[in-house]
């Protein structure tokens, strides 16, 4: 502000000749002499507030019914960093920052398209933050981003520090446990997703930025699928789904077979797994409950700890979980390695926010599993389908390309097909453009 | 550009299609062999089974057809303009009453056929209301979301149904197949109800064609889909023969689950193979109960327009499984399910007749 503004108006009012006019001089002064970007006029108190509040400068002149707003906001930021919550072993490592024109220039950088759009709304009634709307106009359907511009208009709150509590306000059901707003750190994944027809919300503040709409076979997609061959993308996505079984019926199939079913598993194991639970003195549910509870805890603990102490809680929870609750009799082994398997197959699900959702619906499946056995799993799994195929995300079925059956989505679903052969933007999205080159990218 | 219709209370032809199989393949199909081996020399049930099966497949092209030209309209909306106003009200209530007694039977049956390989002390009230509890939350939400259900499990029902087979053909013995054409005439007639019952449930095509807006060639599509049933079912049947011989599937009540029970995983990973397969095919029982109580709820609806759709769920809910506990035992079971099936069939090819009479007479357009 300093060396753009004041210098040069000083500079040069002490040499040259200038106008008498007050209004001249204004327009001298906005055109000639203030070397500062982004220099707007404006004539009401409202077009000024937010901006001055923001860290713009105001410059009045006496006599002008006018005055220049100039953009001189600035100040410090975190460094471009990885992201921590999705990392990949191949593929860009930048990651979204908190300032929101860091974010924009992130985003432009993948897309150099001139219908790349960014929509300025401001949000909260008292924080008056910022927040963009970005889409690819041609790609996007036009009802989609109505609806979606709608939604963003009914929100009435005094601040959103986090795009989480955008996320609240646009969703559709808010009693579901699945995430029906994608939320991601990428850069890379936000701008595969504008490609596709999806819409990107960037908060200012926050380097969590939102993509809708979201569907379930999404949520088990990386951006490194595309950064692998095909064949290795197809075998992890593969792999990925085999996690997502394993993360929600594990401990509920110990607990049904265990309790209800013993005769379905071979003869050796049940006996080995019986006199493996020789003297514990609970029920398979209670064990399993009980297990699953403390996993969450040491979960949670481990999340919250600084990250010097936070190995501590790996060790203590290794010695709890694995050694000394067995020799204790508490648990059996058996019921050890079925949660760490549990656990680690949760952690391998690509988005945080449905890993956290596996876990909820795991502890249902229990229960389920507790009251009718294997029965009850999958009156609790047609359940889960029930209300899968009910959801939508802004409107979009989030079955979909599953549910409403889309044949030409699939060759980006469970596997990966060679990029070659994925040259149609996702039917389900029913873009303008419907032809991409390549979708994945 | 296309508009979001497909999120839309509407379905595209494809989810009718896929709807009737799972409506078709059902519990019926678990105890399907018995009967036809009761009356039948060796494996020559699958002729009433496969006549029957291509009668159904053409009857359930007819009314395809037919109700094309009226699609987007309910059916109590279209039968008031071919017949008079109070007669299409009785039909839609006959209709009603018709499904609800479908979603029972399949309720009794889940009960039943749990009851014997799953559970043994829990009692077949719990079973079956916990059962129903699940439709219940079906048929509350979106008439499209049950439909899509359908696309989500048939891949999966489909794909145990293969397992099974494929684990089972090394039991096969071809001397229990043959001789083959020994049954007599009036043993084949006998065994003909049990044919046909299987397949009567394609009158769902009735109801949900309002739900499609512009359906084209649908009778041929529909032919098509019809051969799913009719594959699973002979393959069932056969396989049963096959592996057990016609006395000892005779004398079996559910010898499809006993067929998974002499099947064996390889890697042994499930001793009892026969659980896993209940447990999938529940779903595609599941199917076919949530439709049936759809469509009754749906056939309520289009009378009362005015009354909210979850009044109507919540009331033939307790009714549906009062009649589902009515027969006393199997074999009182049976003969509610056969009568059932004659009626669905005999109903739809009375209503196809009379619609398609009625509108040559009376010259009634449909939509063009």
């Amino acid at each position: 502000m300093h060396s753009n503004i004041m210098k040069n108006v000083q500079h040069v009012t002490e040499r040259k000749q200038l106008p008498e006019n007050p209004k001249q001089l204004l327009h001298t002064i906005f055109l000639e002499i203030i070397s500062a970007t982004d220099v707007k006029i404006a004539k009401t108190i409202d077009d000024l507030f937010n901006d001055l509040l923001y860290g713009n400068t105001i410059f009045l002149l006496d006599g002008v019914d006018m005055v220049l707003n100039i953009n001189t906001a600035g100040w410090e930021g975190r460094q471009i960093e990885e992201p921590i919550t999705e990392g990949v072993i191949r593929g860009p490592r930048e990651g979204f920052v908190e300032n929101l024109l860091t974010n924009m220039m992130l985003v432009r950088r993948h897309i150099r398209d001139p219908n790349l759009r960014f929509d300025k709304h401001s949000i909260g009634k008292r924080s008056k933050k910022y927040m963009i709307v970005s889409y690819v106009e041609g790609i996007v359907h036009p009802e989609l981003l109505q609806e979606i511009k709608r939604r963003l208009q009914t929100i009435d709150m005094d601040d959103a520090p986090d795009t989480g509590y955008i996320e609240e306000w646009l969703q559709d059901s808010f009693l579901s446990p699945f995430p029906q707003i994608t939320n991601t750190e990428r850069p890379d994944k936000v701008s595969s997703a504008l490609l596709q027809g999806k819409v990107a919300i960037l908060l200012d503040g926050t380097p969590f930025v939102l993509i809708a709409p979201a569907t379930f076979g999404n949520a088990l997609q990386s951006p490194e699928d595309y950064y692998e061959r095909f064949v290795i993308a197809t075998f992890i996505r593969l792999l990925r789904y085999l996690a997502a079984f394993i993360a929600i019926f594990m401990p509920a199939l110990y607990i049904a077979l265990l309790s209800y079913q013993p005769g379905m598993l071979p003869t050796n194991l049940t006996i080995s797994i019986a006199a493996a639970r020789e003297g514990v003195p609970f029920p398979p549910f209670v064990e399993a409950i009980m297990m699953v509870i403390t996993m969450e805890l040491l979960r949670e603990a481990g999340a919250r700890l600084p990250k010097t102490i936070g190995q501590t809680i790996g060790i203590v929870g290794g010695l709890v979980i694995g050694d000394a609750a067995v020799s204790a009799g508490i648990v059996s082994p058996v019921m050890v390695v079925i949660i760490a398997l549990n656990a680690v197959a949760s952690f391998a699900i690509p988005e945080y926010s449905l890993g956290i959702s596996f876990r909820i619906i795991l502890l249902g499946f229990m229960i389920a599993a507790g009251l009718l056995g294997i029965y009850g799993i999958i009156l609790a799994y047609i359940m889960v389908n029930i209300h899968i195929v009910n959801l939508k995300s802004v409107g979009v079925p989030y079955s979909a390309p599953f549910g409403p059956f889309f044949k030409g989505d699939w060759n980006d679903l469970v596997m990966r097909a060679p990029l070659q052969t994925i040259n149609r933007r996702p039917v389900y999205m029913q873009t303008k453009d419907d032809k991409s080159g390549n979708k994945g990218e | 550009m296309r508009p979001f219709e497909y999120s839309d209370e509407t379905i595209s032809e494809k989810e009718l299609l896929i709807a009737l199989p799972s409506m078709l393949i059902a519990s019926g199909v678990l105890s399907l062999p018995k009967l036809l081996a009761m009356y039948t020399v060796a494996a020559d049930g699958w002729i009433p089974l496969f006549v029957s099966g291509i009668t159904n497949l053409i009857m359930a092209a007819c009314v395809a057809r037919f109700t094309m030209q009226f699609a987007g309209q309910p059916f109590y909306s279209y039968a008031s303009k071919l017949v008079t106003r109070p007669v299409a009200w009785f039909f839609t209530m006959a209709f009603c009453g018709l499904f609800v007694a479908i979603a029972a039977l399949e309720v009794r049956e889940i009960a039943d056929i749990s009851k014997s390989y799953l559970f043994h002390r829990t009692p077949v009230e719990v079973i079956a209301l916990s059962f129903l509890l699940v439709v219940v939350y079906a048929v509350c939400g979106s008439r499209a979301g049950i439909l899509r259900l359908n696309l989500l499990f048939l891949p999966i029902i489909l794909f145990i149904f293969i397992l099974l087979l494929s684990l089972d053909i090394k039991f096969i013995e071809m001397k229990n197949l043959l001789p083959m054409f020994q049954t007599d005439m009036k043993d084949y007639m006998r065994a003909m109800p049990a044919g046909i019952g299987s397949y009567s449930w394609f009158g769902i095509i009735w109801f949900y064609i309002a739900l499609i807006k512009k359906p084209k060639k649908l009778g041929r599509k529909v032919a098509k889909v019809m051969c799913i049933p009719i594959v699973v079912y002979l393959l069932f049947y056969v396989a049963c023969i096959g592996v057990f011989g016609n006395m000892v599937t005779a004398n079996m009540i559910y010898p499809v689950v006993e067929l998974a029970k002499e099947a064996e995983l390889p890697g042994g990973i499930f001793e009892r193979f026969e659980s896993v397969f209940f447990v999938v095919w529940l779903m595609a029982i599941f199917n076919t109960t949530a439709m049936a109580f759809d469509i009754a709820v749906y056939a309520l609806n289009s009378l009362f327009r005015k009354v909210d759709k979850h009044k109507f769920v919540f009331t033939l809910a307790p009714v549906i499984f009062l009649i589902a506990f009515i027969p006393q035992n199997t074999e009182s079971v049976r003969s509610y399910d056969s009568v059932l099936n004659y009626f669905a069939l005999s109903f739809s090819l009375f209503l196809l007749l009379l619609f398609v009479t009625v509108q040559k007479t009376k010259g009634v357009k449909g939509n063009g």
